[in-house]
C-alpha cells in the first residue's frame, strides 16, 4: 500500500520529466552542431570581462580615499568578472527563439504539442546555460584567477551563491520569455531585444555594481527584478550584507521575483495563445 | 571616365533608394519609436557609466570627465553613419545564406554587396546616433574650451567617414563568414560588442587588449585615435588611419568575393 501510494505520488513528476527531456536533448544536439559558437563565446567573454575589469581597476587605482562602494580590489574584480559570467548563463536565447517562432508562424505547431510551452522552452534553455557554464564560464574564471587577485568566497558564501544563481536562472528565463512573447504585439522584436539587453544589464549591476550607483538610481534598481540576476547573487557570494536577515531577504526577494515572473509569463502566454486563435479563426 | 560614371550611377541610386527608405520610416512609426527609444537608453546607459566612474575619481588613465565624454560622443558619429547604410548585413549573417534567399542579390544589375545594402537604407537608429553623437561631442568640446583650427574642423568629416568605413568593413567581413558557416550571427554579434569599448580611453587597458583593439579589430581608429588627435594633438596612431582603412576595406571585399564565389543556390 505504501509502495503504491509512493508510486502514485511520484508518477506526475516522472511523467513530467520524461515529457520534457526530449526538448532538452534536442536543444543540446542543436548546440553541439555549432561548436564554433563556444569558441566565439569564450573569446568574447574573455575580452569583454577584461575590458570591464580594467575600467574598474583604473577607478580603484585613481581613487583618493575610501573603498568604492565598500569593495576592495579583489572583491571588485570578482564582482565584475562573475557579473559577466552570470549574464552569460542567463542568456539562453529564449527570447530570440520564441519571437522567431511567432514571426515564422511555427508557434502553431508548438500549440499542438501536449506540453506546457513555457516549460518546454525552459527545458530547452537549461542545457544552453549548463553548457555555457562548463565550456566558457569555468575556464574564463580560472584564467582570470591565474592573472589577477580574486576574492575567495567562504563556504557559506559559495553555498548561498549557488542557491541564488539557480534562482537567477529562473528569473532570467522569465524575463526572456516575456520579451520573446512581445513578438505577438510588435514586429520589431529586434528593437525590443536591444532595449531589454541594455536596461537589464544596467539595472542588474552587470556594468556598474549597484553599490556604486548614486542613491536614487540604486533605489530604482532595487525595486526592479533585474538586480536579482547579478547583484543579489554576488552580494551573497562576497558577504556584502548585514546579518543573516538581510541575506535571507535577498533570497526571499529572488524567490518572489522567480514566482512572480513565472506567473506573469504564464498569463502572457495564455493571452498570446488567445490572440493566435483569433487571428487564425 | 567609366569609373566616374559608375560612381555617379551608384550615388544617384543611393539618393533615390534613401528617399524610398525615408518614406518607409514614416509608414512604420512604431519601428522608429522603438529604434530611437532603444538608442537613447543605450547611450543613456553609457553616459551613466561614465558619470558613475567620475563620481569615484576625477581623472581616469589621464582623461578627465569631459574628455571621456568627447570620446564617447565622437564614437557615435562613425557608428551612426555606418548604421544608416549597412545594417542589412545583420540579416545576411543571420538568415540569408541559411534560407537560400541570397541568390536574389546575384541577379540584379548592381554589385551584389550594394544590392544587399540598398534593400534598406537609413535605419532610424542611425539618425539618432548621429544627432546624439553631435550633441554630446559639441557639449564636451564647449566645456573643454576646445577652439579647433579650421584645418582640424575640416578634417572631422573625413575622420568620421574613415571610421564608418572601418566599421562597415568589419561588419562585412564577419557577415560574409556566413557563406562558409551559413550563420555568422554569433561571430558578428561578438565583434560588434567589442566595438562598444571604442567609446572608452584605450589607455585604461592591458597592452594586449589595446593591441587587439588597434590592430586585430581596429576599433581604436574609429574613435580613440581621432579623439586623441582632436583633444591632445596626438598623431602617432592617426597616421595609420588611411592605411588601416584601405587595408581593411580591401580585406572585407576579398572575404566577401571569396564567400560569394562559394555560395551555392539551394535549388528549391
Amino acid at each position: 500500500m505504501t509502495a503504491a501510494a509512493t508510486w502514485h505520488r511520484r508518477t506526475p513528476l516522472a511523467v513530467t520529466w520524461r515529457r520534457y527531456t526530449p526538448f532538452a536533448a534536442a536543444s543540446l544536439q542543436g548546440l553541439l552542431q555549432y561548436r564554433s559558437t563556444f569558441v566565439i563565446n569564450a573569446v568574447t567573454a574573455t575580452t569583454a570581462v577584461g575590458l570591464q575589469v580594467f575600467l574598474w581597476r583604473a577607478v580603484y587605482a585613481g581613487r583618493t580615499g575610501g573603498l568604492p562602494g565598500g569593495y576592495d580590489l579583489p572583491e571588485l574584480t570578482t564582482y565584475v568578472l562573475l557579473a559577466q559570467m552570470l549574464a552569460l548563463l542567463q542568456a539562453s536565447r529564449v527570447d530570440e527563439e520564441v519571437a522567431g517562432e511567432v514571426q515564422r508562424g511555427d508557434i502553431a505547431v508548438s500549440l499542438l504539442r501536449p506540453v506546457s510551452y513555457p516549460l518546454a522552452r525552459f527545458a530547452a534553455g537549461l542545457p544552453v546555460s549548463l553548457v555555457n557554464a562548463g565550456t566558457v564560464a569555468v575556464p574564463v574564471v580560472l584564467l582570470y584567477a591565474l592573472l589577477l587577485p580574486l576574492s575567495a568566497p567562504s563556504w557559506a558564501g559559495g553555498l548561498l551563491f549557488a542557491l541564488s544563481a539557480g534562482l537567477s536562472l529562473v528569473i532570467g528565463f522569465g524575463v526572456n520569455l516575456l520579451v520573446g512573447l512581445a513578438g505577438f504585439v510588435t514586429t520589431n522584436i529586434w528593437g525590443v531585444r536591444i532595449v531589454k539587453d541594455s536596461v537589464v544589464a544596467f539595472f542588474a549591476g552587470q556594468v556598474v555594481p549597484l553599490a556604486l550607483m548614486p542613491g536614487p538610481l540604486a533605489a530604482v534598481a532595487h525595486l526592479l527584478p533585474f538586480q536579482a540576476l547579478v547583484d543579489g547573487p554576488l552580494r551573497l557570494l562576497l558577504g556584502h550584507y548585514r546579518g543573516p536577515a538581510e541575506a535571507a531577504g535577498i533570497l526571499a526577494g529572488q524567490a518572489g521575483w522567480a514566482v512572480g515572473l513565472t506567473a506573469l509569463a504564464a498569463l502572457a502566454w495564455r493571452g498570446a495563445v488567445r490572440r493566435v486563435e483569433v487571428l487564425g479563426g | 571616365m567609366s569609373a566616374f560614371t559608375t560612381a555617379a550611377r551608384y550615388t544617384r541610386l543611393t539618393w533615390y533608394l534613401s528617399a524610398v527608405s525615408l518614406h518607409r520610416l514614416t509608414e512604420y512609426r512604431m519601428d522608429f519609436a522603438l529604434g530611437a527609444g532603444g538608442l537613447l537608453l543605450r547611450v543613456g546607459g553609457q553616459l551613466a557609466v561614465v558619470g558613475m566612474v567620475f563620481r569615484q575619481v576625477p581623472v581616469i588613465a589621464g582623461w578627465n570627465f569631459h574628455q571621456v565624454l568627447f570620446l564617447l560622443g565622437f564614437s557615435l558619429l562613425p557608428r551612426g553613419l555606418d548604421r544608416l547604410f549597412t545594417d542589412q548585413l545583420w540579416i545576411l549573417a543571420r538568415r540569408l545564406v541559411q534560407s537560400g534567399e541570397f541568390y536574389r542579390y546575384l541577379i540584379r544589375p548592381v554589385h551584389p554587396l550594394y544590392a544587399l545594402l540598398s534593400e534598406r537604407f537609413l535605419y532610424p537608429d542611425g539618425f539618432g546616433e548621429l544627432v546624439t553623437g553631435v550633441a554630446i561631442t559639441w557639449y564636451a568640446a564647449d566645456q573643454l574650451d576646445l577652439g579647433p583650427s579650421a584645418g582640424r574642423l575640416l578634417l572631422v568629416p573625413l575622420l568620421v567617414l574613415c571610421g564608418a568605413l572601418i566599421l562597415a568593413s568589419i561588419k562585412t567581413a564577419f557577415a560574409a563568414l556566413s557563406f562558409w558557416t551559413t550563420n555568422s550571427f554569433p561571430a558578428l554579434y561578438a565583434a560588434n560588442q567589442l566595438g562598444d569599448f571604442a567609446g572608452y580611453p584605450l589607455d585604461l587597458y592591458h597592452p594586449s587588449l589595446r593591441w587587439l583593439l588597434t590592430w586585430l579589430l581596429p576599433y581604436a581608429f574609429t574613435a580613440y585615435a581621432p579623439a586623441s588627435y582632436l583633444l591632445f594633438g596626438a598623431t602617432d596612431l592617426l597616421r595609420w588611419l588611411p592605411v588601416v582603412t584601405a587595408a581593411l576595406a580591401a580585406l572585407a571585399l576579398l572575404v566577401w568575393h571569396r564567400g560569394v564565389d562559394r555560395y551555392e543556390m539551394t535549388g528549391s
